[in-house]
């Protein structure tokens, strides 16, 4: 009896978290795999979207771009902040400051991020300034296909790799000092410290970094459309550029719904594995 | 912070601090070049380049007119809905999901089981992957280039959710029954018990709300793009050309979209990331 009159209570308290995970998730989803079914003008449901997009070089170069970038940006950021977290675990002068200017970056909007970049990367920007003064010569970054990407990934790894360090570096203070202790004390160099007792047990912090650092850089938006509009020669054409072009430049809502359950589907996936890896490595440790 | 119990020897303790401090000035270097940029003139921005000088980053000559050129603009109107949107969604957004993680957490109702697993799964989907399909719906509604329609997405928040539930949940029951016994009901319980509890939670919880409202680029690029709704972050990346000769203002703005969520990250930053690492790990 209570629990029924709760029942009334809990869907009002509910109600407008409710309407909003129907109303911005599972409608827009769902218009997204019913659009998809829909070829332009056909009014049965096929796989001709999916069909045309697998057979448009223009989507599977984006792909590649994509993969690419995912599989050399994701090591990099993730090792670049293991790498930051281990040299702040530390106490001396300032260090607090330190992280606090690494992090610093993630605060800022990317559309801000990539608007100040763009002026960096110009000829006659502070960049090239520092390449010359080096004797290296002058770049052309975001306007070669061969280094634009390359521009790109330096860029959102100054925003994102700070943020990461963060998470990676409560894991390290996490760990018991003692086991450090220990293995030193039984003469494990440091290296060996690092890969048998910290390393394993980062397992957690990693894999929530990794698969967290993966969903944000297949989303990345901004960057690209203000930096590049996923040029020069769609050597910076990331999926999410790719969706927003076919929606709004190239008119053509069908695949770009079906591009977007592909994107979905595919975060899906790489958010349920997370989950799986760390109920299995919670299971192992306890 | 740190609970390393053996110190370093001098030297290499003297090294990591230097190494430390030379990487966190790199990070740096972007947003101080920003910020002497938007304070001297405009002649003088890449005029200290090649070659390289002192000059180079520390200005002889400092300018307000940058600010001033920005404020008689359309960026302070985009600088006020900035601020607008942030606000409304950060009070509107912690009613919506404390309400909500109080109604999953405390009140034992039939198909509680149920209901969380599938904000569960809907909001893992990331709301930028379906910003365009979610146009179209609100195309149909007409609610274009309204503030309804910049605000909503931020409303409902996944993460906000899920910390404040794990909150909740970590307050003892006997003060749940002692107000039942007094007579409060489920609203007074929430209202007089559970919100004064749970204030470092709110303010995570707030952060993720903000933050989420003060990046977005794509949702209002999409839904607003008349003048009027405008918000900062899509009108610093219209008034920017790189090979513009009027970099100045675009380095004004680019100083005040960062100053803003900069301090109010670096205040709350430990309570931020403490969080965000809860519900994300563990969750």
């Amino acid at each position: 009896m209570t629990r029924r009159r709760n029942l009334a209570v809990a869907l009002v308290f509910l109600g407008p978290a409710l309407a909003a995970v129907v109303l911005l998730r599972m409608w827009p989803a769902g218009l997204a795999i019913h659009d998809s079914l829909l070829a332009p003008r056909a009014t049965t449901y096929s796989l001709e979207n999916y069909r045309y997009l697998f057979a448009d070089p223009l989507f599977l170069k984006s792909l590649r771009v994509t993969l690419t970038y995912v599989v050399i940006v994701n090591p990099l950021q993730v090792a670049a902040a293991l790498a930051l977290a281990l040299l702040v675990n530390a106490s001396f002068p300032l260090v607090g400051l330190w992280r606090t200017l690494i992090f610093l970056p993630v605060a800022i909007p990317q559309s801000v991020s990539a608007v100040v970049w763009a002026v960096g990367y110009r000829p006659d920007g502070p960049l090239n300034a520092v390449l010359v003064s080096l004797g290296i010569g002058q770049q052309p970054f975001l306007t070669s296909p061969d280094q634009a990407l390359a521009s790109l990934i330096l860029m959102v790894s100054w925003i994102g790799v700070g943020y990461w360090m963060t998470f990676l570096l409560a894991g390290l203070q996490d760990i018991p000092q003692s086991l450090l202790e220990a293995a030193r004390v039984d003469g494990a160099t440091a290296w060996q410290r690092f890969r048998y007792v910290t390393l394993p047990l980062m397992r957690r912090p990693l894999t929530f970094v990794l698969v967290a650092n993966t969903v944000a850089n297949f989303l990345v938006f901004a960057p690209v459309k203000i930096l590049t509009q996923g040029g020069p020669r769609g050597s910076t054409n990331l999926i999410m550029n790719e969706i927003y072009t076919r929606a709004f430049s190239a008119g053509d809502p069908s695949s770009a719904a079906a591009a977007t359950v592909i994107l979905v589907t595919t975060l899906l996936l790489i958010v349920t594995i997370q989950f799986w890896l760390l109920r299995s490595s919670a299971e192992s440790q306890s | 912070m740190s609970r390393r119990a053996r110190p370093f020897n001098a030297p290499a303790r003297r090294w990591r601090s230097a190494l430390t401090a030379f990487i966190a000035l790199i990070f740096m270097l972007p947003l101080w070049w920003v910020a002497i940029s938007a304070l001297r003139p405009e002649a003088e921005i890449f005029r200290y380049l090649s070659p390289l000088s002192w000059q180079t980053l520390l200005p002889t000559q400092l300018t307000a007119d940058h600010f001033v050129q920005l404020w008689q603009g359309s960026f302070r109107l985009a600088i006020f809905n900035s601020m607008l949107v942030a606000a409304v969604t950060l009070v509107l957004g912690l009613f919506v999901c404390s309400i909500a993680a109080f109604a999953l957490a405390v009140i034992d109702f039939p198909g509680r089981r149920f209901v969380f697993p599938i904000m569960v799964v809907s909001f893992l989907i990331p709301f930028d992957a379906i910003a365009v399909p979610l146009l179209g719906i609100v195309r149909r509604m007409d609610l274009q280039n309204t503030y309804i329609a910049l605000i909503l997405p931020g409303i409902g928040n996944g993460l906000a959710v899920f910390l404040l539930r794990q909150f909740f949940l970590g307050i003892p029951k006997d003060l749940l029954e002692a107000a039942r016994v007094d007579g409060l009901g489920w609203f007074g319980i929430y209202r007089q018990i559970y919100l004064p509890l749970s204030v470092p939670a709110l303010i995570s919880a707030g952060l993720i709300l903000f933050v989420f409202q003060w990046q977005a680029y794509l949702w209002p690029l999409l839904v607003a793009p008349a003048t009027e709704y405008k918000v900062g972050a899509v009108a610093i990346a219209q008034m920017s050309d790189p090979y513009l000769t009027n970099n100045g203002p675009v380095f004004a703005a680019a100083l005040c979209l960062s100053l803003i969520p900069m301090l109010v990250l670096t205040i709350f930053q430990r309570n931020y990331i403490a969080s965000v690492a809860t519900t994300g790990g563990k969750g």
